[in-house]
């Protein structure tokens, strides 16, 4: 009788104790908005217009945490890919969407180069994923920076003195986007009540996320989440631990330059040597507010995330401003948040682990008590 | 067999991104199309501005150009179309005109002459490559912001 009302306070507790981030940022979202004092029809047009410029870019973490890789701060790489290939375009002059597509076919051999080399140090490292690949989007950024600031326009061409910094090689601190800015975003849009909906990029990662959908059911897919749940026994099973690894990363490096592109051309500009930067971060962040943790995340966590995450970053500023009378608050507030959250997702990973862990190892002195008794 | 299928499946999907590529590299190609409605010189000859031009592009409205007038319109491909109702004179009849032209593609920037073409000139004439001036020096040359410690925030 009394362990039904038991049972459902533990699993209510369960709940609460799995998502506790979103949950925090649903807290933080409904006591902010009313603050801010945003119209809806405003904060749904930034939801949408956020939703479809950062949607892609957390798609492309699924795979690595699928494959036991963790959160793959590695993207950063796919990131730099795809600024590499917009500077390219600009270069050659075309605009639109054809720029765009031109960009991600570009991007593509950049992306698999870096994926690779990042696949490769990461089976080297294997356990510590996470910093490592933190460690190695650093590595790359020096190198980007060492090819865009003095290798481009010196050794690799480059013909427009508006992208070219004065000295005659490096690439300008902004490359202007402006000829496609949005083109992906403003074809078929639809406006309802003063909300612009992106059809053709919400139908576009529609469709990224039915490909991960389908990717998850093929062989590699299986392949992948056997490496993620013990590579041993996927070993065992005869399936390739380590290739299986590096595709995993490559396929979330394409996909992050890909999303890097599409970021891009919402904003219209391209800041060379920053874009990137905080791209990873971000997108992690928002994913472990959706309420993924480091070894499961699924698209429902993506949008979640995105959602949440964006929705903080619209209100918090406004309602900073409206409650201390300084905007810089909430400016603050937003940079903490986004740090503590991938922080506390980690301590709650850990944490959640050695629980596991403790509890194996009482099941098995309980079974063993158990049987020293029968004998 | 079957090894070969998946390599003769690689190659030919490598095939058709790279084709896709081309293609776009080839109607992607934006151009500025500069339009002058300004006095002419070739061969000696004088072609005299219009008293007054109106450009229309894609059905819109570009400007309505004065004499030593130019407007600008961007344009992706290399075919670029606008209409043109043209007055001569003062006190004349306007008359309508739709030009079709064929853009070089190495050209980013096309100068386009109206007198020089209404006038039936050969393509040279009327049409030159836009040359931006070169940018003046300035003492304070830009410095890439590489190593900036400051979190961008403002376009997340």
């Amino acid at each position: 009788m009394n362990l039904k009302p038991q049972g459902a306070g533990k699993s209510i507790l369960n709940i609460l104790r799995n998502n506790t981030v979103p949950i925090m940022f649903i807290i933080i979202c409904s006591i902010c908005i009313p603050i801010s004092g945003f119209s809806p029809a405003y904060l749904l047009n930034e939801i949408l217009t956020r939703l479809g410029r950062n949607a892609f870019l957390i798609l492309s973490l699924l795979i690595p945490i699928m494959a036991g890789m963790g959160l793959n701060f590695g993207m950063t790489l796919g990131a730099m890919a795809g600024e590499l290939a917009l500077i390219f375009v600009s270069d050659w002059q075309i605009w639109g969407i054809p720029g765009v597509i031109l960009a991600m076919i570009v991007s593509v051999p950049f992306s698999v180069v870096l994926g690779f080399i990042c696949g490769k140090l990461l089976n080297m490292a294997k356990g510590r994923e996470m910093i490592t690949s933190y460690i190695i989007s650093f590595f790359i950024n020096g190198v980007y920076q060492l090819i865009v600031l003095y290798l481009m326009g010196s050794l690799i061409p480059i013909k427009h003195s508006s992208i070219k910094l004065p000295r005659g090689y490096g690439i300008r601190n902004t490359v202007s986007l402006l000829n496609m800015r949005q083109c992906i975003d403003n074809l078929l849009a639809i406006r309802i009540g003063g909300v612009k909906i992106p059809a053709l990029t919400l139908l576009i990662i529609a469709l990224m996320c039915l490909l991960i959908v389908w990717f998850r059911r093929t062989k590699l897919g299986q392949d992948m989440r056997a490496v993620g749940q013990d590579m041993q026994v996927a070993r065992d099973a005869g399936i390739q631990v380590e290739r299986t690894r590096i595709i995993s990363i490559i396929i979330s490096t394409v996909l992050a330059g890909f999303g890097m592109i599409l970021y891009l051309q919402n904003i219209g500009n391209l800041s060379t040597y920053s874009a990137h930067s905080q791209v990873g971060m971000f997108c992690i962040a928002a994913l472990l507010v959706g309420g993924a943790s480091v070894d499961h995340a699924s698209i429902g966590n993506v949008f979640l995330g995105a959602v949440l995450f964006h929705l903080m970053f619209i209100v918090a500023p406004q309602a900073g401003a409206k409650i201390t009378g300084d905007s810089m608050i909430g400016e603050y507030f937003r940079v903490f948040v986004s740090y503590g959250v991938i922080t506390m997702a980690l301590i709650m990973y850990e944490m959640k682990k050695r629980r596991q862990k403790a509890s194996i190892g009482e099941q098995l002195a309980l079974a063993q008590r158990e049987g020293s008794r029968h004998e | 067999m079957n090894n070969t299928r998946k390599w003769v499946f690689r190659g030919f999907t490598l095939l058709v991104v790279l084709a896709i590529g081309a293609v776009m590299f080839v109607i992607g190609r934006g151009h500025t199309v500069y339009i002058d409605n300004k006095t002419l010189e070739y061969n000696g000859e004088t072609y005299e501005a219009l008293q007054r031009s109106e450009v229309y592009v894609g059905g819109e409205r570009l400007s309505k150009l004065a004499k030593r007038e130019r407007t600008m319109s961007t344009v992706i491909g290399q075919s670029f179309e606008m209409k043109l109702i043209n007055t001569a004179n003062k006190g004349d009849e306007p008359t309508e005109v739709t030009v079709k032209l064929t853009l070089p593609y190495g050209w980013d920037g096309i100068v386009v002459n109206i007198p020089g073409y209404l006038a039936g000139l050969p393509q040279d004439a009327w049409m030159t490559e836009f040359v931006s001036a070169p940018e003046p020096e300035s003492e304070e040359e830009e410095e890439p912001g590489a190593f900036e410690d400051e979190i961008p925030m403002g376009d997340i």
